[in-house]
């Protein structure tokens, strides 16, 4: 740990104390933030880790300043020895231009698009003046070229738009460090990012924070990402902090059962564990909050104990340097349910597939603006082959733009194919007239990631549900309103809930009417696209048992798209690797987690991070160069070329064709396929 | 750019062809014309037929619309049958007054608007921004009509610092005279918009306060002058051009009323005087000009977007 050294002599860069925020709503105070205290030292990473809701994005905006003023702060918070609780505008300002650097979410938000990235670099330090105006471009130049950005002087002076995310979250990492502070916040630097992307971000930033030894707080709701650069951890839920510690001993040994339970609901790359262990329930809203313990409600050990209903638990030391705010900390945790279900047996591989795609083409024209010429086309999809048999699933894997998504609307008819042949249940789906298509589209249905804009926000929750048999003309035929009611039990939605509206539910029960409303057809395939991304971890688990649970017991098929590849793993019979249109790699789920023979499957598995902070140490990572290039303009040859750690002559000049592998159950694209060992030298160039 | 500017010019060639055809197709089905007001009531049928004859109006619709789209390709178009001049000389005394009024409308739209709505979005739900939106209501609310006829008692009449009948005065002449006389109008017609303006501003300046970018600003200590009058205004500026644009084209033939109470000048009273007298010529003369103009200032609203929008690129 960097603690020990970093700290002898000095005090916390940032110490707070008995930090409460409340929010002024209507005529009341909505307590978001409820006494939360933690230092960070110098050269320290904290990570606090929280669902959303918890308060621990709201903490960290607190502690420069930066709330709205509708919001009340109440406590202390000492930067740099500063009190900033009550500290006046001037001083406030002064304070995040020169001790604290700022990282948001979402890098293509975060900057303004109408003014240039090197002036907003700057600028802050500029209107400082701490910078003088005409030393501020060569000064933005440099911390371009700190963050890893090539060809700095051009770049300095173009429009956010013309960045890719990842180099607009490294701008944004320049910007934070331009005054050299003592403190960063991150809040959710990655989530916006690809994983590949992710792992560039991520070294930027830790490697720039060693130099400067900066104490850094880093918000987010990711694990893996918390095992891989923490030092401390600080769990929040309810607007407190429920567990702290050093990173090691909150992974290990994590005593509090909301960080336990935390742990054990998240999806593995390295275990076949068929079943989660989802958190029931959902997170506490903060006008609702219990009257004890916040977690009580969800609580494996405290649910239904009068203690914990009445009285909050203080945080209080468990373990060297390990504290947790838990009545029964000492307790054994329950032993976790053992879920016996057995994983449903595939179909064998000889029966015909249920949904076969070959030689799937889909290009979209790129119109000149005024005249609608065609100017050139997006090879969104370019040459897939893929089927998915009865009761099985079928993954397609890959990072944003590589066409996945495109699949299943094609798949489904939503996007017209440009060449190939897409046959469902024996039946060619290209050629079908409009008629036979809606007809075939009864089959297959599609749950959409987003939970908050795909439902009507003007149609009870039983309309939505009802709508497709509507559409069909089956509503009497298949049993009405009997019907809707048995789809919100299978889904595990009260029936009470049947006439209310999507605002009313959380993002976890949304998704379940979504997918009530995709089964209510009685459909054979399903296609799900990213249907957990957008929910917490401790919901994901639980949708994604639900998913598992009506595959065996309707016998569905699945198309599953999806960027995590923990969540791939978890839920996938057979996986298929997509990059910039095409399939690279494709396997049995086993075969291709532990035996990846292209170089990007490689990279991306190396790339994911691994909730368990021993590997960080452990496991090489190749963190690829650049970004994925457009599919209006895919490189020559094989298109994964200019950034593969294996590409030679012969790689940018000829397609590399998508064959079996000798010896394993996958089939790849690639030259120079193999196992990664083959390649020692070539690895030890790009791990860093 | 240019090429931009080009195909755009070229695009206006058939919306101006389907837009004469469709004033002429209007024209013609309502019954009426303008032979009977120059006859007089106690017309024989032969002098009818000899008016009628003598303006070519008895000729087939078709060929009256093709002779004038002829004559119109080379910028010919027609002599007015009441005033018995060129139509084109008659809008060209016409042309230069309603810009000036529309351009200093404008600008007095938008002195009352930038304020009001700058400080009504930088505090929502104070005692100003309150005062202010009821401003902007009662602005909105007023019709120029009266608010002209209020300004004329008061600062022609009552006060006499200014002329209650604007004449048109060139402003590169006599700069003075020209402002005194355009000063009412454009108050009564700046007024009005600076309502629309400004409530536009200010709902356009508050989603912009809540973006990502405002927070990243004051993330790096940027002082809020800063904060508001370059990241934000640059941003919602943009939306806001476009509705000053389409105000500004709106004054071309469309401040009929305001004109009317102070006896102005204008492309707009013309129009109303061309219809109500059935002047076929001058009112297809005046509403090409004004949809060539209505074009022209959509066109620079479009031009102007590509400097203050860097995401913006029409080749």
């Amino acid at each position: 740990m960097r603690l020990a050294e970093g700290t002898a002599n000095a005090g916390p860069v940032l110490s707070v104390r008995g930090l409460k925020v409340a929010f002024a709503v209507a005529d009341r105070h909505v307590p978001v933030v409820r006494g939360v205290d933690f230092d960070v030292y110098q050269n320290e990473v904290l990570c606090i880790v929280g669902e959303s809701g918890s308060g621990k994005s709201v903490t960290s905006l607190a502690v420069t300043g930066l709330l709205p003023e509708t919001a009340r702060v109440e406590g202390s918070i000492t930067l740099g020895g500063v009190e900033v609780n009550g500290a006046g505008r001037d001083a406030l300002r002064r304070m995040r231009g020169e001790d604290v650097g700022f990282v948001f979410q979402d890098p293509g938000t975060t900057l303004n698009p109408v003014l240039k990235v090197g002036r907003q670099i700057t600028e802050g330090q500029v209107a400082l003046s701490r910078l003088r105006p005409a030393e501020a471009e060569g000064r933005a130049v440099e911390l371009l070229r700190d963050v890893d950005i090539a060809d700095p002087e051009q770049r300095v002076r173009q429009y956010p738009h013309q960045f890719s995310g990842g180099m607009r979250q490294r701008a944004v990492i320049a910007m934070a460090i331009a005054g050299q502070p003592k403190l960063i916040i991150a809040d959710e630097p990655t989530t916006a990012l690809d994983v590949t992307v992710q792992a560039q971000v991520l070294s930027v930033l830790a490697r720039r924070q060693a130099e400067m030894r900066a104490a850094v707080v880093l918000i987010t709701h990711d694990l893996g990402v918390v095992a891989q650069v923490a030092d401390r951890v600080a769990v929040m839920y309810g607007g407190r902090i429920v567990e702290t510690g050093p990173v090691e001993a909150i992974f290990r040994s994590p005593r509090h059962p909301y960080t336990r339970a935390l742990l054990r609901s998240i999806p593995r790359m390295d275990t076949d564990e068929v079943r989660l262990d989802p958190i029931p329930g959902q997170p506490p809203m903060p006008h609702a909050l219990p009257a004890g313990c916040a977690f009580e409600p969800r609580c494996a050990l405290g649910s239904g104990r009068p203690r914990c209903r009445e009285e909050e638990p203080p945080l209080s030391t468990v373990a060297s340097e390990q504290n947790a705010a838990c009545h029964f900390v000492d307790e054994a945790p329950p032993a976790p349910k053992v879920h016996a279900m057995a994983r449903p047996k595939m179909a064998e591989a000889e029966a015909p597939p249920l949904l076969d795609v070959k030689g799937l083409k889909v290009h979209f024209p790129i119109k000149s603006s005024v005249l609608q010429r065609t100017t050139g086309w997006v090879r969104a999809v370019d040459g897939v082959d893929i089927s998915v048999r009865a009761g099985e699933t079928l993954s397609l894997v890959g990072e944003s733009g590589c066409g996945k998504t495109t699949i299943g609307r094609t798949v489904m008819g939503l996007v017209q194919a440009t060449a190939g042949d897409i046959r469902f249940d024996g039946q060619s789906m290209v050629r079908l007239g409009p008629a036979d298509k809606r007809k075939a589209r009864r089959r297959m249905q599609y749950i959409f990631q987003d939970p908050y804009s795909s439902l009507n926000p003007v149609l009870p929750a039983e309309d939505i549900v009802a709508e497709p048999l509507r559409i069909h003309g089956l509503y009497d035929e298949m049993g009405g309103a009997e019907r809707v009611a048995e789809l919100f039990d299978m889904v595990g939605l009260s029936r009470s809930m049947l006439s209310r509206y999507p605002s009313e539910f959380s993002g976890g029960q949304r998704q379940r009417i979504g997918i009530a409303r995709a089964l209510i057809l009685a459909p054979r395939l399903v296609i799900l696209d990213e249907p957990v991304a957008a929910l917490d971890v401790s919901i994901q688990a639980q949708i994604l048992n639900l998913l598992q649970d009506l595959q065996a017991e309707l016998g569905l098929s699945y198309l599953f798209i999806a960027h995590n590849l923990s969540v791939v793993r978890h839920i996938s019979d057979r996986v298929a690797v997509m990059y910039l249109g095409r399939i690279v790699e494709q396997g049995t789920r086993d075969e291709l987690y532990s035996n990846p023979v292209h170089p990007y499957t490689q990279s991306l598995l190396s790339a994911a991070p691994d909730p368990d902070p021993a590997a960080r140490h452990s496991s090489r990572r190749i963190v690829l160069e650049g970004e994925i290039p457009s599919p209006a303009a895919p490189p020559s040859g094989c298109v994964f070329h200019p950034r593969c750690f294996r590409a030679d002559a012969r790689c940018c000049a000829e397609v590399p064709a998508f064959r079996p592998y000798p010896g394993l159950a996958t089939w790849t694209a690639c030259h120079h396929a193999g196992p990664l060992e083959q390649n020692p030298a070539a690895l030890a160039e790009v791990s860093r | 750019m240019i090429g931009f500017v080009l195909r755009r010019l070229v695009q206006l060639v058939p919306v101006l062809l389907i837009a004469s055809l469709g004033i002429w197709a209007i024209l013609y089905a309502v019954p009426g014309g303008p032979v009977a007001g120059l006859v007089g009531e106690n017309a024989t049928p032969e002098q009818i037929a000899a008016v009628t004859a003598q303006y070519g109006l008895d000729r087939p619709v078709v060929v009256q619309y093709l002779d004038w789209l002829r004559r119109a390709a080379v910028g010919d178009l027609g002599v007015s049958i009441y005033a018995s001049e060129p139509v084109v000389d008659l809008i060209g005394q016409r042309l230069p007054a309603t810009l000036h009024l529309a351009v200093a409308a404008t600008l007095v739209a938008l002195a009352l608007g930038i304020p009001v709505g700058v400080i009504s979005a930088i505090s929502p739900g104070s005692w100003i921004d309150r005062a202010l939106s009821a401003w902007s209501a009662l602005a909105l609310g007023v019709p120029t009509f009266w608010l002209g006829i209020l300004l004329i008692l008061w600062f022609a009449v009552d006060l006499r610092w200014l002329p209650a009948v604007s004449g048109y005065v060139p402003i590169w002449e006599e700069p003075l005279t020209a402002i005194r006389n355009l000063l009412l109008p454009a108050i009564t017609l700046g007024v009005y918009v600076s309502g629309i303006l400004a409530r536009f501003l200010r709902a356009s300046l508050v989603s912009e306060l809540r973006a990502d970018y405002v927070r990243t600003a004051r993330a790096k200590g940027l002082p809020e002058r800063q904060v508001v009058g370059i990241h934000i205004m640059r941003n919602a500026l943009l939306p806001f051009i476009t509705i000053v644009g389409l105000m500004m084209a709106s004054f071309i033939g469309g401040a009929v009323v305001t004109e009317a109470v102070f006896t102005y000048p204008g492309l707009g009273r013309l129009l109303i005087q061309a219809i109500s007298t059935r002047d076929y010529p001058l009112i297809q003369g005046c509403i090409v000009v004004i949809l060539i103009l209505y074009v022209a200032i959509n066109l620079a609203v479009d031009v102007l977007y590509a400097y203050v929008d860097p995401r913006i690129d029409y080749g």
